[in-house]
């Protein structure tokens, strides 16, 4: 029966090619619309460690200004960053399983004469800790991370991204060979395999879809080399600061740190032990606002962060009620158009055919409706992420990057396209279904 | 006459509502959505147009950094400048902290006494030379430019204070309550005292989302390497020669410096406003397309009406209706549904702004936007209704007597 | 095969009452070909579409083929339509956009039947009405003599027990009406029972016994002498 259905939902849809033609266009941008919506949405929300979001937690701790909060329009956050001497109790506390304290750095990388004529080129640099590597589960093409030893010392070894292994050494394992940083040589310990979480999660001081570090180097050269952050520094305290030791001291934030912490007994340890080191860092006349010491889920940290702005959420709501004008739009036809046939099926109900069997034959022409304009809308949604990202062609890779179609806007496409057929297809099939076969046969 | 028109058409109507209903649904959606569409695209487009207050069309951005023991800063800046000054089309030249409009950029806070009581007014500040004021192409309103000799060295510790500085109008206001400020003093967070000696009309700074972006301060400061970002203020129709040149000298003129790169002002201006423009041409695309998909519909039901009625048509037309007659029955009926489309769409666009506003903080949508929604759709649907009722008034009087 | 008793059928609007039909009483025997006739208005077509399960009726019996139709379910009668009735009417009512096989093949799909006995069915239908040379036409390239019998071909492609033609004359010329009363003759000799609805005495004529209504009421019959068939009809004309 279905079979019949279909070929006469064929039949009838080829037979008003301009009406079916509008059918399924309306159809078709409805989806396209919400799909393309709906993957930048997804992508921008999207949590690039999903599998490590009951373990890994953004640590903050309110050590800002006892008069006002660090953001008039979040009173109740503490301040996104930590300072200095904060960051480093912290991931000397013992308990996480791993702990990384970081900025975002920047200099010029330039071979070390054994890579050929590169030009040298100023670049984003990662100051870290050890554990970043294992904390992030970070992929290597080749070697791996440095030890926490190297950290402290600290040791000259660098990670590199696998786009500054290919242009440095033409992609060839470079580990044990060396590059230079500001002019200073580093021996080459890693490089890292295709990398690009989006959002970039661990650092969205500066927006949440910035371009990947092209190196990675120990934290502990940031007070050697008295290096400054390429991120945000915020601070507070009117403090005379006239060393880069005192600008170490100071209460300025700038610091970034993760834990990893595999159960609830660690997390609950971890909140003890930031309580209890607040409370002794207030002894001492620091952290004079309220306890706001919090361990947070990187899910959680992407919404407080607003990765996702109100920008895309009003997207979002104009393309539904783009859709609901384009169904609207396919339920007036489709009921104009069965109507207009209404002596056909008046036939059809006298040679015997059910009210359900009716039903069901004009909702299997909605459906077809709908699927036709799924895949149009499939392939209009291609059209438009491309557009979107002629639009933000930018340096900002990462956020382009989410403007493609995947597996996820296939599924979105679908689910609406079958929400679509019943939206569109229920009413007038009902109504259609509703004939009494008696009316239309001697009318004419 | 059209009021006697009306009621039966509206009767007419009323006993087969169902597809009156979905048109007017549609002009509901239609209105609720074109409406505030075109008024947050109004706000987007104001906020893009606001005035930078700087000379932004013949501003090219030179941004430059020094790497290794061998780079000297003060010597590269300095022989940098010099080049550039030198260039016959360069009006002037000025080394700077950060670039003006690219959302980078640094603040502090000023305050009224030295015991720094209160939140302080927030300074969007640049460390600029004797040429800032000319470079930048800001307008100076009272007191005078900075001397060569005030320009204090790079304070690598961001901590030492400058004595003097150059102020916009609206920073003034905010600190002194009047823009007449030369000579008057504010004081840093530590209570160090800085003189105000010039004023300039008005400047944008760093963050163009930042409620406070006329808060500009310029202060006479060397700023600290191993950056070097340099604006260079060209005469009108010259930058793009002069950017090539400039890109040329300055990367072969030291292996020790890297120019990253040289773009004009209007680029980070442009790269700033990207999601507030790209947004405003999503909503003007999504907007069009809602048009069209409801004249569309418009247009095909009204059509299928006609296909429906042939016969009632030609009963018409054969006791003595006009074609006039048969083509205002159609229009009388489509105005008659879009108008409840757009009582019902006013209700709506209303409902919708009013938790835009909430959401983004903006003022509640203007009425005249709805008025005018109000209108266009009234036109969206007599334009789409016309060519059906043109038909309709083809149908010929025979086809009352023909038989199937 | 259908026994009406007392049946009575109401239209009621805001102001008037009409009485389609007044304890309208007939029976028709298996295997008879029965015409009804009356002037226009008579209750004829409320008659046709009572019988035909189209619309239900207000009081009274109605059983075909010894099924009580009274109070079934609408999918129940859609079943009965499909199974016991084959509907002929007068302007054809082919589904244009379908090609003449396609056509008759209409109320089969309403069964679970098989495509292969669909389509020899479908094929000895089209043989009788001796358009099987057709089969892929469109109801618009047939004259209308050949499209109302592929219409009567479609009535009894699902083989129904009863025929129940309506005008089905009414749009064609002599020569065509003729030859599908022709028809209509040759099928009821091979047993299915046949109801003709006209206006026509020239063609009522050609039926078995003729059953008159006038305002909703049997108001005279003819039995057909030649074969002094059932006169276990009760046509009782109350009041």
């Amino acid at each position: 029966m279905f079979g019949y259905y279909i070929k006469l939902a064929a039949h009838s849809l080829r037979r008003n090619p301009g009406i079916t033609s509008l059918m399924v266009l309306a159809v078709a941008l409805g989806i396209a619309v919400c799909v393309v919506t709906l993957t930048v949405h997804h992508g921008m929300s999207s949590n690039p460690l999903w599998w490590k979001n009951d373990r890994v937690y953004a640590v903050t701790l309110d050590s800002w200004d006892p008069e006002q909060p660090a953001d008039d329009k979040h009173p109740d956050l503490p301040p996104p960053q930590l300072t200095w001497r904060d960051a480093e109790a912290v991931t000397a506390s013992g308990i996480p399983q791993h702990a990384v304290r970081m900025f975002k750095g920047y200099g010029v990388i330039s071979n070390d004469g054994d890579g050929g004529g590169v030009r040298p080129e100023n670049s984003i640099v990662r100051v870290t800790s050890a554990d970043f590597f294992d904390l992030f589960d970070v992929p290597f093409r080749y070697g791996g991370g440095w030890k926490a030893a190297a950290d402290a010392a600290p040791e000259p070894v660098a990670v590199l991204s696998s786009e500054t292994n290919e242009r440095f050494f033409g992609g060839a394992n470079s580990v044990g060979r060396t590059i230079r940083w500001n002019d200073r040589v580093y021996r080459i310990v890693g490089v890292l395999g295709e990398w690009h979480p989006a959002p970039t999660f661990y650092d969205l001081n500066n927006g949440a879809f910035q371009d990947p570090e092209a190196m990675y180097v120990p934290i502990g050269w940031a007070p050697s080399l008295e290096l400054e952050s390429a991120g945000n520094t915020n601070c507070w305290k009117p403090e005379s600061i006239d060393s880069f030791a005192g600008f170490l001291a100071s209460e300025c934030i700038w610091i970034q740190v993760w834990v990893e912490l595999p159960d609830a007994a660690a997390r609950t340890r971890m909140q003890a032990w930031l309580d209890s080191y607040v409370a002794g860092e207030r002894r001492s006349g620091r952290f004079q606002r309220p306890d706001n010491n919090r361990l947070t889920p990187i899910d959680e940290w992407l919404r407080i962060n607003e990765v996702v702005r109100d920008d895309n959420r009003m997207l979002v709501a104009l393309a539904f009620a783009f859709l609901a004008v384009c169904l609207i739009n396919t339920v007036g036809l489709l009921l104009a158009k069965f109507l207009g046939r209404a002596a056909i099926t008046g036939v059809r109900r006298a040679l015997g055919a059910s009210r359900r069997q009716v039903f069901l034959q004009h909702l299997a022409e909605a459906g077809m409706i709908a699927a036709v304009g799924a895949v149009l809308g499939v392939a209009l949604s291609a059209l438009g992420l491309h557009a979107l990202r002629v639009m933000y062609a930018s340096p900002r890779e990462g956020f382009t990057g989410l403007m493609h179609v995947n597996a996820w806007s296939l599924g979105v496409a679908v689910a609406i396209a079958v929400g679509a057929a019943l939206a569109a297809g229920l009413y007038p099939a009902w109504r259609i279904g509703r004939i009494a076969p008696s009316v239309y046969l001697k009318s004419q | 006459m059209i009021t006697q028109d009306i009621r039966p058409i509206l009767s007419a109507l009323l006993r087969n509502r169902t597809g009156a209903v979905l048109v007017a649904l549609q002009v509901a959606i239609a209105l609720a959505v074109l409406v505030n569409a075109v008024y947050i695209v109004k706000q987007r487009v104001d906020k893009i147009g606001r005035p930078t207050g700087v000379d932004i069309g013949n501003i090219i951005v030179i941004d430059t950094i020094g790497f290794g023991a061998g780079y000297d800063h003060m010597a590269t800046v300095r022989d940098d400048l010099g080049w550039l000054r030198s260039q016959p089309g360069v009006r002037a030249a000025t080394v700077v902290s950060q670039i003006p409009l690219s959302g980078s950029g640094s603040s502090n806070r000023l305050f009224k006494t030295p015991e720094a009581k209160g939140e302080g007014v927030p300074m969007n500040y640049f460390l600029l030379d004797d040429s800032g004021v000319d470079a930048l192409g800001v307008k100076l309103a009272a007191g005078r430019k900075f001397r060569q000799e005030e320009i204090l060295p790079e304070d690598p510790t961001f901590n030492q204070p400058v004595p003097s500085m150059i102020v916009t109008r609206a920073l003034a206001k905010s600190l002194f309550g009047t823009d007449n400020a030369i000579g008057k003093v504010a004081y840093d967070a530590l209570g160090r005292p800085v003189t105000v000696t010039g004023v300039i009309e008005h400047m944008q700074g760093s963050w163009v989302d930042w409620d406070k972006l006329d808060h500009v301060g310029l202060l006479p400061r060397q700023p600290s390497g191993p950056n070097a970002t340099y604006l260079v203020r060209t005469e009108a129709g010259r930058r793009n020669a002069i950017s090539k040149l400039a890109e040329e000298h300055l990367s072969a003129s030291n292996a020790r410096r890297v120019v990253q790169h040289v773009r004009p002002l209007d680029y980070y201006r442009n790269r700033s406003y990207q999601s507030d423009r790209n947004i405003a041409i999503f909503l003007v695309a999504v907007t069009a397309l809602l048009a069209c998909v409801t004249a569309l519909g418009i247009f095909a039901l009204a059509t299928f009406n006609v296909n429906v009625r042939t016969r009632q048509i030609g009963t018409r037309r054969a006791v003595g209706a006009r074609k006039v007659d048969v083509v205002r029955y159609f229009m009388v009926e489509n105005w008659l549904i879009t108008t409840g489309g757009v009582l019902l769409g006013a209700a709506l666009a209303l409902g919708v702004g009013y938790s835009l506003s909430r959401a983004y903080e903006l003022p509640r949508l203007d009425l005249y936007y709805l008025v005018g929604g109000v209108v266009a759709l009234w036109a969206l649907g007599q334009a789409a209704a016309w060519q059906p009722a043109r038909r309709a008034a083809r149908i010929a009087p025979s086809v009352a007597t023909r038989t199937v | 095969m259908l026994a009406m008793r007392h049946i009575s059928k109401v239209f009621r609007t805001d102001l008037i009452e009409t009485h389609a039909l007044r304890d309208f009483s007939l029976e028709v025997a298996e295997g008879e070909f029965v015409a009804v006739t009356g002037p226009s208005g008579s209750g004829k077509t409320t008659f046709l579409n009572v019988a035909g399960l189209l619309e239900g009726f207000d009081t009274g019996t109605y059983h075909l083929d010894g099924v009580d139709t009274n109070g079934l379910s609408d999918d129940a009668r859609s079943r009965l339509r499909n199974e016991k009735i084959g509907f002929i009417f007068q302007s054809f009512n082919l589904i244009p956009d379908l090609d003449i096989f396609d056509n008759v093949d209409v109320p089969l799909r309403y069964r679970r039947m098989k495509a292969a006995e669909r389509r020899e069915r479908i094929t000895s239908a089209l043989d009788l009405v001796g358009l099987a040379s057709r089969a892929h036409h469109l109801p618009s390239q047939l004259s209308g003599g050949q499209q109302q019998r592929v219409a009567i071909a479609r009535a009894i492609a699902g083989d129904p027990k009863f025929l129940l033609a309506d005008e089905p004359t009414g749009n064609l010329d002599s020569l065509m009406a003729r030859q599908v009363m022709d028809l209509l003759e040759q099928i009821n000799e091979m047993g299915t029972t046949i109801v003709l609805v006209t206006h026509d005495p020239e063609l009522a004529r050609r039926a078995q016994r003729n059953v008159q209504v006038i305002d909703g009421q049997v108001s005279d019959f003819r039995p057909y002498e030649p074969h002094a068939q059932p006169a276990t009809f009760a046509a009782a004309a109350a009041g």
